[in-house]
C-alpha cells in the first residue's frame, strides 16, 4: 500500500516534470530509422547531380558504431572498425572477396622469384574524390611516404621492408623489397592505401593533417560528416568510383550501446555479435525478418603461464595444469556455446593455417595430480591476473587448479594494468586475449603482450616463415610453430569465440564474411564490395 | 578597503599555489598507473575489433609520442606547452587535446547545466513551500517524495528510463545527443531533436540532485523561520508571502549557496554515470575513456579543465558571500 503511494508520488512528479519542461511529443521525433526515404527532406551537395536524379528513390542505410577516429589512413584507431572505415575512402592495390585475392587498382601483377621485386599494372580512369587523376606517381609515393613516416601511423603495414619503389609509367609501378614478405597480400599488397601524392607531398607529420584533405582518397565513398563526441559518420557515394556507382547513396554510422535493441527498433539495419551474446542471435534466428551468417572465429583467449619463474618455468607442471583445467567446460558454462573450444596452436580452425594433428591434453585432474607430485610440486599458491571480462572464466580456471591441490589467488585490473603487469613479467598466470585476425602473425609472441616466453629455435623458425612466399613451404612451418606452442605450452589456450553478423534483409541483404578476413585478416562482415553493385 | 584588496591577492595566491600543486599531481599520478598509453592503443580489444601491432610498432610509437624521453623532459614538454596555451595531442583520438574538450564541454554543460538550473530552482522553491508548511500533508508528501527519489542511484533511475520510456513505450530515444539527419537539418529541427534527447539524461539528473538542494533549503529555512525577526515582520501583519520571499528567504540563502556553487563545480563529475548510461558525449565519458586508454595529455587537459571549473564556482562562491553577507569579509581581515 505504501509501495503505491510512493510510487504514485514518483509519477507524479516525473509526469509533472516532463510536462513542464516543454519538451516535444515524442510524435515529433526525427526518424532515425533506415531503408529507403525519398521523401526526407536530407539534401546532401551533390545530390543535384544528373546522375542521382535519374534514381527512383535515394538508398540511406544506417549502421551500428562507435567512434573508430577521423577515417584517414593516419588517424583511424588501430582496431579493425577504424580500418573499415577508412576502406570505405581509400582502395588498395588488391582487395579481398568472400573467395580470396581480388585485383582492384592494380589490375594484374608480376613478382620476381625471390618476391622482392613486384609489377603493377594500374586500373586506367581511376580518380581522386577531388577530381585529379590517381597515376603510378602516386602509388609509388605511397609506398616510399608510409615508409618514411613510421610511428605516424597506428597499423601493422611491414612498410620497413619497403626498399624503393618508381613509376615506371602512367600505369606501371615496381616496388623493392628489402627481402622476400610472406602473405604480402594480406599485409601490404592488399592492405595498405594508395594516397594522394598531390595532397600528402607537403605534409611533414601525417598523424596531424586532420582536415578535408586527409580524407580524400579514390574509394566508393567520400566522407560528408564526422563527429568524434557523436561518433557519428556520414558517407556519401561516389558516383564516379571506378568499379561502378555504389547501391547505397548515403551510409551513416551512429554510436549504438545495445546492438540487438537497435536493430530491432529498425534504428539500424545490421548488428554483429559475438561468444556469450549468442542468447541475442538466437532470438533473430527465430525470426524471418532476419538473416543471420555464421562468421569465423580467429581471436583466441588463453591462460598465459610465467615461464621466466618457478613454478612454471618446468614445463611438466605447465602439462599438469593443462589436464587440470577443463576447456570444455568454461565454453559450456561461460559462453553458453557461442564459442568453440580453442586450437592449442593458437591459430583458429577456421583460418587456412590450421594445425587439426596437434597433441592434446583431456581433462583428467587425477593425472595432474600424480604429475605434480612427481615433480615434486606441493602446497603451490600463486596468483592469476585478468580483466574484468574474464573474472568468469577466471573463477572457474581457480577452481579447477584449486582441485588438483594449486591454490590460486584471482586479481582483476582494468585492460591497461594487466597489460603493464604481463609487459614487465610481473605475473604467474594471467587470462588474456590475443589476435583475432587470421594470420600467422599471431604466432610471433604467443605469450603476448607478455615477452616471457624464451624460445630459439621457435623465434628462427618465425622468422623463417615470414620470409617464405611458397604457401605450402610456409604451411609447413606455421605448423612447426603450433606444435611447438602445443608441446611446450607457453600459453594454454582456451576457446574461440564464435561470431555473427545480424541484418535486416529489407534494408541491405549483401553481407558476407571475407575470406580470410579484410585487409590483413579482420573477421568483420563490413568489407566495401557489399555496397557496390 | 586597502585591507580587502590585500585579503583579494592572498586568496589569490591562495588559488594559484592550488593550481601549480594541482598540475603537477596531474602530470604524474597518470603515469603511476600501470601500462601506458600504447597498452590501450595497442591492447586487445576483443574479437569484434581485431588488430595486431608488432613490438617494433611500439618503438616507433614511443618515439613518434615522446613517450621515450625521461620523465622529466616530458613534464617540460608539458608545462612549456601550458605555458604557450597548448594543452597537446590526445594519444588515443589522434587530434588536438583542446578540441577533443571542446567538443564534449559543450554537450556536458548543456545536459549538466540546464539540470542543475532546473534541480536549484526547483528545488530552493519545494524546499521553502515544505518549511512554511512544515507538518503538513504537503511537507510530509514532498519529503516522502524527495527520499525516495533521493535513494536511487543516478545510473539505475537512468536504466529504469530506457526500459520504460525508450524500449518499451518508444517515447524518448535509447541515448545520444542528438540524431544524424537532426544535426545535419540544422536550425529549428536540431534544437527540437537536442531537447529531445536531453529529456531522459536531464531528468535523471535533476531527480537525483533536487533533494540535496531541497533538503538544505527546508533545513535552513527551518532554522531561519524561528528567528525573531520573523516573528517580528509577522506580527507586524506582513502577507505571508512576503515574509517567506523578502524576510526568510535571503537569509536562509548561504548554506544554500554553498550547496550550490559545490554541485556546479562538481558538475562535470557529477553526470559522469548518467552520460556513461545514456552514451551522452560528454566531459564524464571522456574523463573516464581517457583514463582507460591511460591517454596522458588527454587526462591532464580534461582534469585541468574540471579542475579550474571547480576552483572558478568556489572563487566566485567566496566572493558572492563577502558580497550577500559582510560579516565574512570583515571576519576574514581581522582574522
Amino acid at each position: 500500500m505504501r509501495k503505491n503511494l510512493l510510487a504514485v508520488c514518483v509519477l507524479v512528479l516525473v509526469v509533472a516534470l516532463i510536462a513542464g519542461c516543454g519538451h516535444p511529443a515524442p510524435a515529433a521525433t526525427i526518424d532515425t530509422a533506415t531503408s529507403t526515404s525519398p521523401s526526407t527532406s536530407i539534401t546532401s551537395p551533390t545530390e543535384a547531380r544528373t546522375t542521382a536524379e535519374t534514381r527512383a528513390s535515394r538508398v540511406s542505410v544506417t549502421l551500428p558504431g562507435d567512434d573508430w577516429g577521423y577515417p584517414s589512413p593516419f588517424a583511424f584507431y588501430s582496431r579493425g572498425p577504424g580500418y573499415i572505415r577508412m576502406s570505405l575512402l581509400f582502395d588498395t592495390l588488391t582487395w579481398k572477396d568472400q573467395d580470396g585475392v581480388v585485383p582492384w587498382l592494380a589490375e594484374a601483377w608480376t613478382v620476381s622469384d625471390d618476391g622482392t621485386e613486384w609489377t603493377f599494372e594500374l586500373a586506367s580512369d581511376v580518380a581522386w574524390h577531388d577530381g585529379e587523376r590517381l597515376t603510378a606517381e602516386d602509388v609509388a609515393f605511397t609506398f616510399e611516404y608510409f615508409q618514411a613516416h613510421q610511428g605516424a601511423f597506428k597499423w601493422s603495414w611491414p612498410v620497413g621492408k619497403i626498399e624503393s619503389a618508381e613509376a615506371l609509367d602512367e600505369e606501371t609501378v615496381v616496388l623493392n623489397l628489402t627481402e622476400a614478405v610472406a602473405g604480402a597480400h594480406e599485409g601490404l599488397i592488399g592492405s595498405l592505401p594508395i594516397i594522394p601524392k598531390h595532397i600528402w607531398e607537403g605534409v611533414d607529420d601525417p598523424g596531424k593533417l586532420t582536415s578535408e584533405d586527409a580524407v580524400i582518397g579514390s574509394g566508393p565513398f567520400r566522407l560528408l560528416e564526422y563527429s568524434k563526441e557523436e561518433a557519428r559518420y556520414v558517407y556519401e557515394a561516389n558516383e564516379d568510383y571506378f568499379k561502378g556507382t555504389p547501391t547505397v547513396d548515403e551510409l551513416t554510422f551512429i554510436r549504438v550501446e545495445n546492438q540487438a535493441l537497435a536493430l530491432e527498433t529498425s534504428t539500424t539495419g545490421y548488428a554483429s555479435f559475438w561468444g556469450r551474446e549468442i542468447e541475442a542471435v538466437e532470438t533473430f534466428q527465430n525470426n524471418g525478418a532476419y538473416g543471420v551468417i555464421d562468421g569465423p572465429s580467429f581471436w583466441v583467449l588463453q591462460t598465459i603461464f610465467n615461464t621466466q619463474q618457478p613454478p612454471f618455468d618446468d614445463v611438466q607442471l605447465r602439462r599438469a595444469a593443462s589436464h587440470a583445467i577443463d576447456r570444455g567446460r568454461i565454453v559450456e558454462q561461460v559462453t553458453h556455446g557461442g564459442a568453440i573450444v580453442a586450437n592449442l596452436g593458437i591459430l583458429s580452425p577456421f583460418t587456412d593455417w590450421y594445425n587439426p594433428d596437434l597433441p592434446g591434453y583431456e581433462h583428467d585432474p587425477d593425472r595432474a595430480k600424480a604429475m605434480l607430485e612427481e615433480a615434486g610440486a606441493t602446497d603451490l599458491s600463486l596468483g592469476l591476473i585478468t580483466t574484468a571480462g574474464f573474472a568468469r572464466e577466471a573463477e572457474l580456471v581457480q577452481a579447477d587448479l584449486e582441485a588438483v591441490g594449486i591454490e590460486v589467488e584471482v586479481q582483476t585490473g582494468d585492460y591497461s594494468t594487466i597489460d603493464g603487469l604481463l609487459r614487465e613479467g610481473n605475473f604467474d598466470l594471467a587470462i588474456n586475449g590475443h589476435g583475432g585476425i587470421a594470420n600467422p602473425a599471431m604466432l610471433e609472441t604467443p605469450t603476448w603482450p607478455a615477452q616471457t616466453y624464451d624460445n630459439a629455435q621457435y623465434d628462427k623458425l618465425y622468422q623463417q616463415q615470414a620470409a617464405t612466399v611458397d604457401e605450402e613451404q610456409r604451411r609447413d612451418l606455421v605448423w612447426d610453430l603450433q606444435e611447438i606452442v602445443a608441446e611446450d605450452l607457453p600459453v594454454l589456450t582456451l576457446y574461440h569465440p564464435k561470431m555473427w553478423t545480424v541484418y535486416d534483409a529489407s534494408v541491405l541483404d549483401t553481407w558476407f564474411y571475407t575470406q580470410g578476413g579484410v585487409g590483413f585478416g579482420i573477421p568483420i562482415s563490413m568489407n566495401k564490395l557489399i555496397f557496390l553493385p | 578597503m586597502r585591507l580587502a584588496m590585500n585579503n583579494r591577492g592572498a586568496k589569490i595566491v591562495q588559488y594559484l599555489i592550488t593550481v601549480i600543486v594541482l598540475l603537477t599531481l596531474n602530470f604524474f599520478l597518470p603515469r603511476m598507473m600501470p601500462g601506458d598509453p600504447l597498452s590501450y592503443l595497442l591492447g586487445d580489444p576483443g574479437a569484434d575489433a581485431p588488430m595486431l601491432l608488432t613490438e617494433e610498432m611500439r618503438a616507433n610509437l614511443r618515439e613518434y609520442y615522446g613517450l621515450d624521453k625521461p620523465l622529466i623532459g616530458q613534464y617540460w614538454d608539458y608545462v612549456s606547452g601550458l605555458a604557450r596555451g597548448d594543452l597537446g595531442w590526445s594519444i588515443y583520438y589522434n587530434a588536438s587535446v583542446a578540441s577533443v574538450i571542446v567538443g564534449r564541454l559543450k554537450w556536458t554543460l548543456l545536459l549538466g547545466g540546464t539540470a542543475a538550473l532546473i534541480y536549484t530552482a526547483l528545488g530552493i522553491a519545494l524546499g521553502a513551500v515544505s518549511a512554511w508548511r512544515r507538518g503538513s500533508k504537503v511537507d510530509i508528501g514532498l519529503l516522502l517524495t524527495v527520499f525516495s527519489l533521493g535513494s536511487w542511484p543516478p545510473f539505475f533511475l537512468g536504466m529504469v528510463f530506457i526500459v520504460f520510456f525508450s524500449y518499451r513505450w518508444g517515447m524518448f530515444p535509447i541515448g545520444g545527443a542528438q540524431s544524424a539527419e537532426a544535426a545535419r537539418l540544422g536550425g529549428l529541427v536540431q534544437a527540437q531533436d537536442v531537447a529531445y534527447h536531453w529529456v531522459l539524461p536531464g531528468l535523471t539528473l535533476v531527480l537525483t540532485y533536487l533533494p540535496g538542494i531541497y533538503l538544505i533549503t527546508r533545513n535552513s529555512m527551518l532554522s531561519v523561520l524561528g528567528g525573531d525577526y520573523v516573528r517580528t515582520a509577522r506580527s507586524k501583519g506582513i502577507l505571508e508571502s512576503l515574509v517567506l520571499l523578502r524576510h526568510a528567504l535571503p537569509n536562509a540563502l548561504l548554506p544554500i549557496l554553498t550547496t550550490v556553487a559545490m554541485r556546479f563545480g562538481f558538475m562535470i563529475m557529477g553526470t559522469m554515470f548518467v552520460e556513461v548510461v545514456f552514451a551522452y558525449p560528454g566531459m564524464g565519458t571522456l574523463i573516464y575513456e581517457a583514463g582507460a586508454a591511460r591517454d596522458y595529455p588527454l587526462l591532464q587537459g580534461a582534469f585541468l579543465v574540471t579542475m579550474v571549473f571547480v576552483l572558478a564556482l568556489n572563487l566566485a562562491a567566496d566572493l558572492v558571500y563577502g558580497w550577500l553577507d559582510p560579516r565574512v569579509g570583515r571576519l576574514r581581515v581581522t582574522a
